[in-house]
């Protein structure tokens, strides 16, 4: 067990918080899965439109690793399959209709303990879950061919209004602890569970995993920061990742035999009157889960946090991965001599407006840049945001300049774009970060 | 206010793609400094810090109207003007035309830069166009600051590749090359009061020329310790007064602006090493190794230099350690100039480029030495 108290980082004062309380999803319409979701996933569409589809029936698999099966969240019709650039498989929207379900195989806490590893693998892989497991390195699905040195859970709510796991999986600390058996199987080492109190209930008596306490401002809740802390990647190493709300899943799916295609997200953001956790279904349609008017162009719906989810339309799809929706104005225009304002509602880390003077402050920020992209100047602050010993600018330097060797010596194994997003937010030149971090991870994979 | 917008952007477009389009950079930039840009984010992070560029340099410029009202008000009573505002007036009057010149020469390179590689003109500039007047006598010909500032924008700047890219810090570039190639305008002791056929020399080089003690000669000319801390000497026009410096420094650390890392490390080289020297100078018999190692810190371009030069992020060192190298490397060179070099009282201009040139090869042991850990975790 370990404690890391981590001084570097921000957490960005934003109103929008979801109140803690469920409700169901005012309506079920549509679902859609998403191979843009994943990243480096090339989809082979086994439904067409049209189709008549189960909830866990397979829509599509990784065309280079067959075995990696994505399933239907929604019993219902195939109603479109939407595609984008060059043909490319966007998303595969489903009406939902009567609920059924394919039937997996029940397994018991007994029958899991006795999996060995291609066993536990195989039934991970038939179950659709397989996609939650991601790896560090690169930041993608787990490569089912390969054993991580350690598997990684973070139960660490630190990113901008967040939805909180103890929220996303109240009382289901058995599905959790089923979940936790299965994955054990698959590492020969530890499985890390981090959380930001030792005394949570929910986590109390869960067996088999090492339980780790994390404190601090925005990214402690980083798989990338606390692997760095906990067990360092070094060149060859590969470790897997997955959300405490997955396990949960892992853990249904083998308790039911039934593809569990529920999933509570937080509604958040300063533009949402109503704010609280819905529950509905894994991939819902964005108008089924907010019944609240949104505005195009005057409000911007985002799929996941401010700093790293995507921006989706009022008729969209949140994300396979995301557990929050949230919604914040778009730019009302140009600001007359905005840069010598003297900004008591201006939200920055740095100590040049009146706003940093209010203790507590809460902000409603829009999605305006607020100036234009110039050269790096490194000013030292960027460090204060990356609790990593990993020199963010000379990172991204060398990855400008495509130099293969030296990005690989200052840690691009380590990080994913999301652990630099503050970068970005706090640069005052604008300089987009996570962009080039994607960049370089992209030319590491090229390399082999 | 819509309608001066809508008026803005129309313009923007018309200059883009008429005839004019040479003077875009120019306009882009008067145009996002009346109104903010406004452009949305289109990806993660959809929100961002309010700081820009311009809010970044603005505080900079900030910073320096202290050292600008202190320092016109020393170059008037130097002259002998009698009364505050008439004081003040006087040089504020000689300095304006410097930095009018300054900026009209420098964006004016920065426009045809700008042009050239399709940016707008950078917001470094506001701050180049007026540290560089801050560090000239208020009796340099003004043919001479033009020439100046072209060398500094497109020598010190622009052949690197703009701003964010060049080695060396550009005012103190345009400087240097001052000190160089007109040395009679920029030193020696009748170019800073402005009063013709009127000499009066720094208290640098009255330390320098002492035959006995550095102190009692200082004291004689009238420079005391008070005298020079508050900045009514003769120098360079923002240089002189610690007090105004000060404030400015404290803008700078308070905003995180300006790096305190290179602000102490400088300063405590610069004290350690003139503390060397006066020990190790207990038995000279005068000049300017007799002077206690306080003294420095508050005469010649010493503090200046240090919060607004040193600290300029582009051309210093940019690892935190290595920040505090590259401080203590310039307080040290510094001194060293000052009290061992016969030909030049003054050094801070020189430490500085100094540690300019040397911040990448600093940097790069720092970077190794982040490599090293890296490998040898696990071990």
């Amino acid at each position: 067990m370990g404690v890391f108290n981590l001084k570097k980082g921000h957490d960005i004062p934003l109103q929008g918080t979801a109140e803690r309380h469920i409700e169901k999803a005012h309506n079920s319409s549509a679902v859609a899965v998403q191979p843009i979701d994943f990243r480096g996933v090339r989809p082979g569409l086994k439904v067409e439109p049209g189709h008549v589809v189960k909830r866990g029936s397979i829509l599509f698999v990784d065309k280079q690793r067959q075995n990696i099966v994505f399933r239907s969240p929604a019993s219902g019709t195939v109603r479109e399959i939407v595609r984008g650039e060059r043909r490319s498989i966007q998303r595969i929207i489903i009406n939902i209709d009567a609920d059924s379900s394919e039937s997996f195989d029940v397994f018991s806490r007994a029958q899991v303990a006795a999996f060995n590893e291609n066993k536990a693998k195989s039934v991970l892989l038939n179950s659709g879950l397989w996609p939650a497991l991601r790896q560090r390195p690169f930041n993608k699905i787990a490569n089912p061919d390969k054993t991580p040195k350690s598997i990684f859970i973070s139960a660490v709510d630190t990113a901008p209004l967040q939805a909180e796991t103890d929220m996303l999986i109240a009382g289901r600390e058995k599905d959790f602890q089923l979940g936790i058996d299965l994955l054990s199987k698959l590492t020969a080492g530890k499985i890390n569970l981090s959380v930001s109190s030792l005394t949570e209930p929910l986590f109390k008596n869960i067996e088999g995993v090492e339980i780790h306490r994390f404190s601090g401002p925005h990214p402690a809740g980083n798989i990338g920061v606390q692997v760095h802390h906990i067990d360092r990647l070094i060149a060859g190493d590969i470790i897997w990742h997955i959300s405490p709300r997955h396990v949960a899943q892992i853990g249904s799916f083998l308790n039911k035999g039934e593809y569990p295609g529920g999933k509570i997200y937080a509604l958040t953001g300063s533009e949402l009157t109503n704010r609280h956790y819905v529950s509905g279904f894994e991939g819902a349609h964005i108008r089924d889960l907010i019944s609240e008017a949104i505005t195009p162009g005057k409000q911007r719906v985002i799929s996941g946090n401010v700093l790293t989810g995507k921006s989706i339309k009022a008729a969209g799809f949140v994300g396979f991965y995301d557990d929050m929706i949230t919604v914040i104005p778009e730019p009302d225009g140009r600001r007359f001599l905005g840069w010598m304002r003297l900004g008591m509602n201006a939200n920055s880390f740095w100590r040049l407006y009146l706003s940093k003077l209010i203790p507590g402050k809460k902000f409603a920020p829009n999605t305006d840049m607020n100036g234009e992209e110039r050269a790096f100047v490194s000013t030292g602050e960027y460090e204060k945001v990356v609790p990593m010993d990993i020199l963010p600018v000379h990172l991204c330097k060398a990855i400008l300049v495509e130099d293969i060797e030296l990005m690989e010596k200052l840690g691009i194994y380590e990080v994913a774009p999301e652990d630099f997003a503050l970068c970005s937010y706090i640069c005052p030149s604008k300089i987009d970060f996570g962009r080039i971090i994607e960049q370089g991870i992209l030319s590491m994979e090229k390399e082999g | 206010m819509e309608s001066i917008v809508r008026f803005l952007n129309n313009m923007d477009k018309k200059i883009k793609t008429g005839p004019f389009k040479i003077i875009h950079p120019f306009y882009g930039a008067l145009n996002t400094m009346l109104f903010t840009p406004g452009h949305a984010t289109s990806t993660g992070p959809h929100i961002r810090d309010s700081i820009d560029m311009k809010r970044f340099m603005g505080i900079v410029v900030f910073a320096l109207i202290p050292s600008i009202m202190v320092g016109s008000y020393n170059v008037g009573l130097q002259a002998g003007v009698e009364g505050l505002f008439a004081a003040f007036m006087f040089g504020f009057l000689k300095l304006l035309p410097i930095i009018v010149v300054t900026y009209a020469v420098g964006l004016g390179w920065e426009m045809i830069f700008g042009h050239l590689n399709g940016h707008d003109i950078h917001e470094g500039f506001l701050v180049t166009g007026i540290l560089l007047p801050l560090t000239l006598p208020p009796t340099i010909p003004l043919w001479q600051v033009a020439i100046a500032v072209s060398f500094g924008t497109v020598i010190g700047k622009e052949v690197f590749g703009g701003t964010g890219m060049n080695l060396l810090n550009p005012a103190l570039t345009a400087r240097a090359f001052l000190f160089f190639t007109y040395p009679g305008n920029i030193s020696g002791d009748s170019v800073w009061v402005a009063l013709d056929g009127f000499t009066g020399a720094t208290p640098l080089a009255a330390a320098a020329n002492a035959s006995g003690s550095a102190v009692e000669a200082l004291n004689s000319a009238g420079f005391t310790l008070d005298k020079m801390f508050f900045g009514f000497i003769p120098g360079s026009i923002g240089e002189t007064s610690s007090i105004a410096i000060l404030i400015g420094a404290a803008i700078l650390l308070i905003t995180g602006v300006g790096s305190w890392r290179i602000m102490l490390a400088t300063t405590l080289g610069a004290y350690g090493m003139a503390l060397l020297v006066q020990f190790f100078g207990a038995d000279v018999a005068g000049g300017i190794r007799t002077l206690p190692a306080h003294y420095h810190l508050v005469m010649g371009g010493f503090l200046f230099g240090t919060v607004f030069m040193a600290t300029d992020p582009v051309s210093a060192a940019g690892t935190n350690i290595g920040k505090w190298i590259y401080g203590i490397l310039i307080g040290f060179m510094v001194i060293l100039i000052r009290t061992f070099n016969p030909a030049y009282p003054e050094g801070m201009m020189l430490a500085i480029l100094f540690g300019n040139v040397f911040s990448p090869l600093i940097d790069h042991f720092v970077v190794q030495a982040n490599i090293k850990r890296r490998l040898n975790y696990g071990k």
